[in-house]
């Protein structure tokens, strides 16, 4: 008797959740022809899932009114390397899901695929977003559902997934501080080895304009 | 007696799932965060936007990871219109908030600078979202003396704040990430400008001595010209 009561308070709590979640999302104003990009830097084998909801500004109404149909954003995702691993229109309404398989900053851009000037109508279309990263991205009610857990079970997943995330990026961190410190290193040697060479190279010249003007004055007699 | 057990049955399973969903809700939906980086084209301004409630808090934290002067102009305006933090050229900074209800407007200004682009991070961290909802209230829907209960309600407890933990410590390492990242993008064109300009230093040194050179030879030579 509990647990069914308690599995479909969760999944009624869950659902709650997500919407909810969206609800208070951010949101900005995009152009027609615009395009706004986001960069995520993330440790590989990391989830993202993206949601957005556009809304177009009504002038008769003066207030921002769910888009029509025909309207859609394209969601183009770059990886770190500038290659283009993901490029699908969705309607006014989306969701977009990638994982990462190399390390590194990855871009997100979308912009509208409006070709009719007239629609925006001189007003901007309002996109609410919101985009979750790894651990946050987990839908937790299908896990319960798909591996049959408890409550507790589902919780004490859950804090295993979120400190898998953050050891995942601490690795990711050291192997970025890496590569910032050989950078670093060898910006150093570079000052140093430049300073050197530069020297002996105003010396060399300096020796070689006098030897030169020289031979060239004995040669015009003049010395 | 079958209705009295009935009865007892209908109210217990009521009671476990207001329980499991104040709990829940305790657990899961405290703190919304969120956080965004995005280039910030030279000469522009990019505005966002929050829905908040009343009484929830609103906490923002921006960096300038790359470009030029490593600066943004910064400012969060209420609903109403009114500004309550402005920024001028700073490099990073955080402000908290204790909101109404209607949409917060914060905005990064870079037309004050019209040739480099800058990299800006932000991070927001809404707090009390759910408004009235108390999540200690459910402890006097608990009715259950049992030792089993008792225990239940530390093991959550303990859940709910080690997840609160974690996620200060992922917090505090976006926060981390973001600092490296800054000072990682400063090295790299520490580097590109080093290389450029030793370059430019061994073509131009080249270039006076070989110039130096032909105007000392050419000066004589004219002159050799003119005795004859």
């Amino acid at each position: 008797m509990a647990p069914v009561g308690s599995c479909s308070a969760l999944l009624l709590f869950f659902i709650l959740n997500i919407f909810y979640g969206f609800i208070t999302a951010l949101y900005f104003h995009i152009g027609e022809t615009e395009k706004k990009c986001f960069i995520e830097e993330i440790p590989d084998e990391t989830m993202i899932i993206g949601n957005y909801r556009t809304q177009l500004y009504d002038k008769h109404k003066e207030e921002y009114l769910p888009a029509t149909q025909g309207l859609g954003m394209f969601v183009e995702v770059k990886d770190p390397d500038e290659k283009v691993i993901m490029s699908r229109q969705y309607g006014s309404e989306g969701r977009f899901t990638f994982t990462s398989h190399t390390p590194g900053e990855h871009q997100i851009c979308l912009h509208s695929n409006s070709s009719k000037f007239s629609l925006f109508a001189g007003g901007m279309l309002r996109v609410h977003l919101d985009i979750q990263v790894g651990e946050h991205a987990n839908n937790y009610a299908e896990i319960a559902a798909k591996d049959k857990l408890s409550e507790l079970q589902l919780r004490v997943r859950q804090l295993v997934e979120q400190v898998d995330q953050i050891q995942k990026e601490q690795n990711y961190q050291r192997f970025r501080e890496e590569r910032f410190r050989q950078t670093s290193e060898s910006t150093n040697q570079r000052v140093l080895w430049w300073s050197i060479v530069q020297t002996l190279i105003l010396v060399a010249i300096g020796i070689w304009q006098m030897r030169h003007l020289k031979s060239f004055f004995e040669a015009k007699k003049l010395v | 007696m079958a209705t009295v057990r009935l009865l007892t049955y209908v109210v217990s399973v009521l009671l476990v799932v207001v329980f499991e969903r104040f709990s829940a809700l305790a657990a899961f939906s405290q703190s919304l965060d969120s956080d965004f980086t995005f280039t910030l084209p030279a000469g522009r301004k990019e505005c966002f936007y929050q829905t908040m409630k009343k009484d929830a808090s609103l906490e923002i934290e921006y960096q300038v990871l790359d470009g030029a002067g490593l600066d943004v102009d910064f400012y969060i305006s209420s609903p109403a219109g009114q500004i309550l933090y402005s920024d001028h050229h700073k490099s990073d900074g955080m402000h908290t908030v204790e909101t109404e209800d209607g949409d917060y407007m914060f905005c990064f200004d870079n037309t004050f600078s019209s040739v480099s682009e800058k990299l800006v991070f932000f991070e927001l961290i809404l707090d009390n979202m759910d408004g009235d909802d108390e999540p200690e209230d459910w402890k006097e829907y608990v009715h259950g003396t049992d030792v089993l209960d008792m225990k239940l309600e530390d093991i959550m407890d303990t859940i709910n704040s080690v997840k609160s933990r974690l996620g200060k410590s992922s917090q505090i390492q976006t926060m981390l990430r973001a600092f490296e990242a800054r000072d990682r993008n400063l090295q790299e064109s520490n580097y590109d400008r080093v290389n450029f300009w030793s370059l430019v230093n061994l073509a131009v040194m080249m270039l006076v001595s070989g110039v130096q050179v032909y105007l000392v030879r050419s000066l004589f030579e004219d002159k050799r010209k003119i005795c004859t």
